[in-house]
């Protein structure tokens, strides 16, 4: 059975505790703090291997971006004291650690039975700050996170086994 | 006997995998008085590249007149696949592990390959096969990168029954060719 890949990626996502307990919205996002946004990119053809048994190695990849509303507080230097700036950057190194966590686990996305998922993993090991937004009211940085899934496309194999 | 004609389009290029290797061989019964299990396996499972090279013995002798004459003597045909990686459910990769540890060496030597061309025949007629039997399959090496790779060579006995297979999957009927 054809599978959406695109909504097994968000059913997979929301297994994410940091990601579902926040509002997700695709490609299209209101930018707000704490609001996540998956993107899809264009998975070029030409990385895709095909081999002699008619099954193709593809790859799916997507951006999920991670708003963030920033404080400008210096960071001090002093017993028990954590900067607001740097403990957001930590949760959103935590969807990475998840997918990383997951990988381990070899619980993959569910591609459907023609589909053979051999990883998933981020791009990365640390998130991207792409920008700060200072119009917004508080500003808002923006980070993204890219993640790649690897996968055996078995659906033009004339072998049955 | 007439040729057989390619299954094609004119004009259209056989894709890869319609060009089939499978490898075949007897498990040993486990319970006593049981018959022997026929087990088989595609070969190519994440494989980019692979030909069969026949590997000719040839000699040419070249006449007073300058015209050449040339001899096939044999052929050696022999198939490499590169990477065989150790895969999960590879039921022959398990097999040639356990001949590998225990180095049975004699045990290589006992397999039937099929080549079946699929570019000839279809799922009514049959799809056009050739039988080796008493094939060998020699593992090459073991190791790599980032996965296991027990890359194998296999070396045709030219033993060679022409024929038929019903259908593409692993429990496929060998119809020889009848000759009158």
């Amino acid at each position: 059975m054809e599978i959406d890949k695109n909504q097994a990626i968000i059913d997979y996502l929301l297994q994410c505790p940091t990601l579902a307990s926040n509002p997700m919205f695709f490609n299209c996002v209101k930018a707000e703090s704490d609001n996540k946004q998956i993107i899809t990119l264009e998975n070029d053809k030409v990385m895709d291997k095909t081999y002699i048994d008619g099954s193709v190695e593809k790859r799916y990849t997507f951006t999920i971006i991670d708003f963030r509303a920033v404080t400008y507080n210096p960071i001090v230097n002093q017993l028990g004291y954590s900067n607001e700036n740097v403990e957001q950057l930590l949760d959103v190194q935590g969807i990475i650690d998840w997918i990383t966590e997951q990988n381990n686990l070899r619980n993959f996305p569910n591609f459907g039975d023609k589909c053979l998922i051999s990883s998933i993993s981020s791009t990365t090991n640390n998130p991207r700050l792409n920008t700060v937004d200072t119009t917004a009211s508080p500003a808002l940085a923006k980070y993204s996170t890219s993640i790649r899934v690897e996968y055996l496309d078995t659906s033009q194999c004339i072998w049955n086994n | 006997m007439a040729v057989n004609q390619f299954n094609l389009p004119k004009g259209q290029r056989a894709e890869r995998k319609l060009l089939i290797t499978v490898a075949e061989w007897k498990e040993p019964a486990t319970t006593e008085g049981g018959e022997p299990t026929v087990v088989r396996e595609v070969l190519g499972t994440r494989t980019e590249e692979s030909s069969i090279e026949y590997n000719p013995d040839i000699s040419t002798t070249t006449d007073i007149l300058g015209y050449n004459y040339t001899d096939v003597n044999k052929t050696q045909p022999q198939q490499d696949f590169d990477p065989f990686l150790v895969i999960g459910g590879s039921k022959l990769g398990a097999k040639l592990n356990d001949i590998r540890k225990r180095n049975a060496l004699a045990e290589l030597s006992q397999f039937t390959l099929y080549v079946i061309t699929a570019f000839i025949g279809d799922a009514t007629k049959g799809y056009e096969a050739e039988r080796h039997t008493d094939c060998t399959i020699l593992y090459n090496s073991m190791g790599g990168d980032v996965n296991v790779n027990f890359p194998i060579s296999c070396y045709y006995s030219n033993v060679i029954t022409n024929g038929t297979v019903d259908k593409l999957t692993d429990d496929f009927v060998f119809t020889p060719d009848i000759t009158i």
